[in-house]
């Protein structure tokens, strides 16, 4: 029993990744409130788009939970259209 | 911070969690989204002066508060999903409320983010970065209308006492939707928003 009393107060790994999903946007937009750019900043904001992206896929949608095909077919849509972004960004640069 | 911890281990499957019909779904809408992003991308690189210029007309702000409101909703309908899976209907319904008016505030804010450019005299016609981004932000909208109306049939169906811990496929089906819209949203936030 004193157990389960213990586990009732712990946060919830979701509540976690809620939590870093949250500080994560904020950071963002931050970025975004200093006009910062180039291929520096880009790069870690894309970055963590598709930490946040694999997180909502893994913990929101549930998917570390099944078979790993539909995680990696997720993981490999995120980080094709984010890396086609960063493509596009580096052809802007020019 | 302190939340109730599920006493019941969430399922494994061999399938995503709900309806997979309309899991084909999700990965055409994802397809469709990934096509625009990239086509906003491309656009940007042949036009960045513009393109950068362009994007401090738009309220950075509403984009981040919209951003916050949509992962927060996700949260919410995590918990919905949890309630149900340990028969609590009533957690679960109350979860989907907060789901759905998170959705509402969404719509308000972005209402105003509208309102505000229509006001200032921005249209579709301004130029490139104004027609991608009012497409964009407007398809991305409709989106999340029909997913408050996916999870609005699933509380009226939860009211009735129509999903248990054994059956609540529609409850996850219903979440599924809503967590790609939130998916999108991530990526556009920082595409249309910050990037420069």
């Amino acid at each position: 029993m004193q157990q389960t009393h213990a586990s009732n107060h712990r946060i919830r790994p979701c509540t976690w990744v809620l939590l870093v999903l949250l500080a994560l946007t904020l950071a963002a937009w931050g970025v975004g409130q200093m006009k910062l750019g180039g291929l520096t900043v880009v790069s870690a904001i894309l970055f963590s788009t598709l930490l946040k992206g694999q997180m909502v896929v893994d913990f929101f949608m549930g998917l570390i939970r099944v078979r790993p095909f539909w995680r990696i077919l997720m993981f490999s849509y995120l980080f094709i259209v984010i890396a086609l972004i960063w493509v596009a960004y580096f052809i802007g640069l020019d | 911070m302190s939340d109730v911890v599920s006493p019941t281990p969430e399922p494994e499957g061999y399938y995503p969690p709900g309806d997979f019909a309309l899991w084909i779904f999700i990965f055409a809408e994802l397809l469709v989204f990934g096509i625009f992003f990239l086509a906003y991308a491309f656009a940007r690189s042949a036009n960045v002066e513009m393109f950068n210029a362009s994007q401090l007309q738009i309220n950075q702000l509403s984009g981040a508060v919209n951003t916050l409101i949509l992962i927060t909703s996700s949260y919410f309908v995590v918990r919905a999903v949890a309630a149900i899976r340990v028969d609590d209907r009533k957690r679960c319904v109350l979860w989907l409320y907060a789901a759905i008016a998170m959705g509402a505030l969404f719509l308000v804010v972005k209402m105003v983010e509208f309102y505000q450019a229509d006001a200032a005299g921005i249209g579709m016609e301004t130029n490139t970065f104004f027609m991608f981004y009012l497409s964009l932000t407007f398809f991305h909208f409709m989106h999340v209308i029909m997913a408050m109306v996916i999870l609005a049939a699933i509380v009226l169906k939860a009211r009735r006492g129509g999903y248990s811990a054994h059956d609540h496929t529609g409850v996850e089906t219903g979440a599924s939707y809503w967590h790609m819209i939130d998916l999108l949203w991530i990526i556009l936030f920082p595409l249309v928003y910050v990037i420069r």
